[in-house]
C-alpha cells in the first residue's frame, strides 16, 4: 500500500467518524436536556421577560394613574401593527376588488335580470314613505362612512403622492371627524331598521329552495320568495348583526375616555375593519341588484309602488297575498295617485306664490 | 450621525419620579399627558425593580408605520418627531405603540382626541428651532442647544441614560462588566438584591 492511497483511507475514514459523531450529537440534542453547564443569564433580559410575564399577573405599578400606566410592554401591539399594515389593507383591498369584479363579470355574462312577462301596469304598494326613508338616511350614512373609512386605511399610499401631506392631512381630519359624528347616526337608524323591518326577514319555509337554487343562478325559472326572499333576509341579517358590531366596536374606538385598555381598543379596531370589509363586499352586491342588477326592484324604493308582474316573478308568496287581499292599485288608479302627488304639489305652489 | 437612546438601569432607578416631574416642567405638557411614567414591578417585594419609560425613539418605530397621515419623521439624530399641524388625533399610533408613549389630550369635542402628544427627546418640533410655536406645541428644544433630555440630565442615580446609543451602550456596557464580576465573587449587593435572589435563596 503506498502512502498515498493511506492518506486517502485515513481521510475517508475520518470524515465517516466526523458523520456518525455528528448524527450522534443530533440524535443527543433531539432526546437530551439542557447542558450541563451553569447559565448567567443579563439581569435586563430577565427584567423584561419578566415584565412580560408580569402584564397579565398586574403586579406591576405606578405613580402616574391614567389607564395601562403600570403597562410596561404592550406586546400585543405588535400583533395589531402587523394585522393593519399586511393583513387587512392587503387581503381588505383584494376582497373589495375581487368583488367588484365578480359583480361585473356577473353582470357581463349574465346581464340585468329583465321581466320575463313585460310589465302590466297593475302596481302594488310595497314600502311605506317611512321605511324608504329610513332605508336612504342608513344608505346615505353608510356610503358616507365607508367613503371616510376607506380614505383613513387606503389614502395614505394614494393620495398623499398626489396631494402631498398638508391637504391630505385636512382631508384625513374631515373624514376622521365626520365618520365619527355620523357613526352614531348609523347606530340610531340600525335599530329602528331593525325594529321595523324584523318581522318580515324571519325565516321561513320555502327559503331552502332559494338557497339551494342559489338564489335562482341555478336553473332557468324564478325561485319562491315571501315578502323578502332568502338573500334579501340575509342581506338583511348581515346589516342588523355586523352593523351592531361595528357600532359597538366604533363607540369603543370614539371614547377613549371610557377606561378601556389599549388590548381592548385594538381588538375592537380589528372587529371594526373586518366587518367593515365585509359589510362593504356584501353590500356592493345589495346596491347592483337593486339597481342595475334586476329590473323593477328600484322602483320599490323609489315610489314604494311596485309592479305586480315583478312581486310575482321575484316573490311569489307575497304576490299570491296581494292578490287574495285585493291590493292591486289599477294604472289609472296609479297615474292619479301620482298625479294627485304632483296636483298637490302645483297647488301648494300656486299658494305660496299668492303669498 | 449619532442614534440617540434612553436607556434605564433597572438596578439604579429609585423610583423617585423625577424624570417624570421634570419632563413635565421642561416641556409644559398638556393637562393630563404624561410623555415619560416610571414603571415598578413587583413593588414592595423584596427584588422590586423600577424603569422609567417614555418614547423608544424606535429606529423602525410602529406609530409612524401605522400613521394615516404620515406624520412622523426621525431626524439625523434618530430621533422619532411628528408633525401636530398634520396629526389627525385617530389613536392609531396609541395602539401601535408597545411602550404606551403616544398620549391624547382630550380636548375635542365629547372628549374626544386631540392632536397626538409624545416625548420628542427635547428635541421640539418641525417649526423653527427654539421658535414661540415649537414651544407651545412640542416644548423645550434642548437638543439644538447641544443639551441632552432633561428627565436623563437630572437623573440622580444615573439610572435614566440618554444620548448617542454607542456611548450609552459603552457606560451601560461598563457596568454590566462590573456587575458581572460582583455576581461572579457571589454575595456582592447586586445579586442579592437581584431579581433571582429569591431562586438563589430557595437554593440556601
Amino acid at each position: 500500500m503506498s502512502k498515498c492511497t493511506w492518506i486517502f483511507f485515513r481521510q475517508v475514514y475520518f470524515f465517516i467518524s466526523l458523520l456518525i459523531f455528528l448524527c450522534l450529537l443530533l440524535a443527543v440534542d433531539a432526546t437530551a436536556s439542557e447542558p450541563a453547564t451553569s447559565k448567567v443569564n443579563s439581569p435586563g433580559s430577565e427584567l423584561w421577560m419578566n415584565v412580560r410575564k408580569n402584564m397579565a399577573t398586574g403586579k406591576v405599578t405606578s405613580q402616574v394613574k391614567s389607564v395601562d400606566s403600570n403597562v410596561l410592554i404592550n406586546s400585543y401591539a405588535q400583533r395589531w401593527t402587523q394585522f393593519r399594515m399586511t393583513q387587512l389593507i392587503n387581503y381588505g383591498l383584494i376582497v373589495l376588488l375581487a368583488v367588484f369584479s365578480i359583480i361585473f363579470l356577473f353582470y357581463v355574462i349574465r346581464g340585468r335580470v329583465k321581466l320575463s312577462g313585460g310589465l302590466s301596469g297593475h302596481m302594488v304598494h310595497r314600502f311605506t314613505d317611512y321605511e324608504r326613508v329610513l332605508h336612504w338616511v342608513l344608505a346615505i350614512v353608510f356610503l358616507f362612512l365607508a367613503t371616510t373609512g376607506l380614505i383613513l386605511l387606503f389614502g395614505r399610499p394614494i393620495f398623499i403622492p398626489l396631494l402631498g401631506h398638508e391637504i391630505f392631512s385636512v382631508f384625513a381630519s374631515a373624514s376622521k371627524e365626520g365618520h365619527n359624528l355620523f357613526g352614531p347616526i348609523f347606530l340610531v337608524s340600525l335599530i329602528l331598521m331593525l325594529f321595523s323591518f324584523v318581522r318580515r326577514n324571519i325565516y321561513a319555509r320555502g327559503d331552502l329552495t332559494w338557497l339551494l337554487r342559489g338564489g335562482g343562478i341555478i336553473g332557468k325559472s324564478h325561485v319562491t320568495g315571501g315578502f323578502f326572499n332568502m338573500g334579501e333576509k340575509t342581506w338583511y341579517w348581515i346589516v342588523i348583526l355586523i352593523g351592531l358590531a361595528i357600532s359597538a366596536s366604533g363607540l369603543i374606538l370614539v371614547s377613549p375616555n371610557l377606561g378601556q385598555s389599549r388590548i381592548i381598543m385594538e381588538l375592537s379596531h380589528v372587529i371594526h375593519s373586518i366587518g367593515a370589509i365585509i359589510l362593504i363586499a356584501v353590500s356592493m352586491g345589495h346596491m347592483y341588484l337593486g339597481t342595475k342588477g334586476t329590473e323593477g326592484t328600484l322602483e320599490s324604493m323609489k315610489t314604494g309602488y311596485v309592479d305586480i308582474k315583478w312581486a310575482e316573478e321575484h316573490h311569489d308568496r307575497w304576490a299570491k297575498e296581494c292578490h287574495d287581499n285585493n291590493r292591486l292599485i289599477s294604472a289609472e288608479d296609479y297615474a292619479k295617485l301620482q298625479g294627485k302627488i304632483i296636483q298637490n304639489a302645483k297647488v301648494s305652489n300656486a299658494m305660496e306664490e299668492n303669498k | 450621525m449619532a442614534r440617540m437612546k434612553f436607556y434605564c438601569d433597572a438596578e439604579r432607578c429609585i423610583e423617585c419620579n423625577a424624570c417624570v416631574t421634570a419632563c413635565k416642567n421642561e416641556n409644559e405638557v398638556p393637562w393630563g399627558v404624561n410623555r415619560r411614567r416610571v414603571v415598578t414591578i413587583n413593588d414592595g417585594v423584596p427584588g422590586e425593580r423600577s424603569l422609567s419609560v417614555a418614547c423608544m425613539h424606535c429606529s423602525d418605530a410602529p406609530c409612524a408605520t401605522v400613521c394615516p397621515v404620515d406624520c412622523f419623521y426621525t431626524t439625523d439624530d434618530g430621533v422619532v418627531l411628528h408633525d401636530k399641524d398634520i396629526c389627525i388625533g385617530c389613536g392609531y399610533c396609541f395602539y401601535a405603540c408597545p411602550f404606551g408613549a403616544p398620549q391624547f389630550p382630550d380636548d375635542g369635542a365629547f372628549a374626544s382626541r386631540g392632536k397626538m402628544d409624545k416625548c420628542t427627546f427635547c428635541a421640539g418640533g418641525p417649526e423653527e428651532d427654539n421658535s414661540a410655536d415649537e414651544y407651545q406645541k412640542y416644548g423645550s428644544n434642548r437638543l439644538s442647544e447641544g443639551k441632552l433630555p432633561l428627565c436623563a440630565e437630572m437623573c440622580s442615580t444615573k439610572a435614566l441614560l440618554a444620548g448617542d446609543a454607542n456611548v450609552v451602550s459603552d457606560i451601560y456596557r461598563e457596568r454590566v462588566i462590573k456587575r458581572g464580576a460582583s455576581v461572579l465573587n457571589k454575595g456582592v449587593s447586586y445579586q442579592n438584591a437581584s431579581l433571582r435572589a429569591s431562586a438563589v435563596l430557595k437554593d440556601k
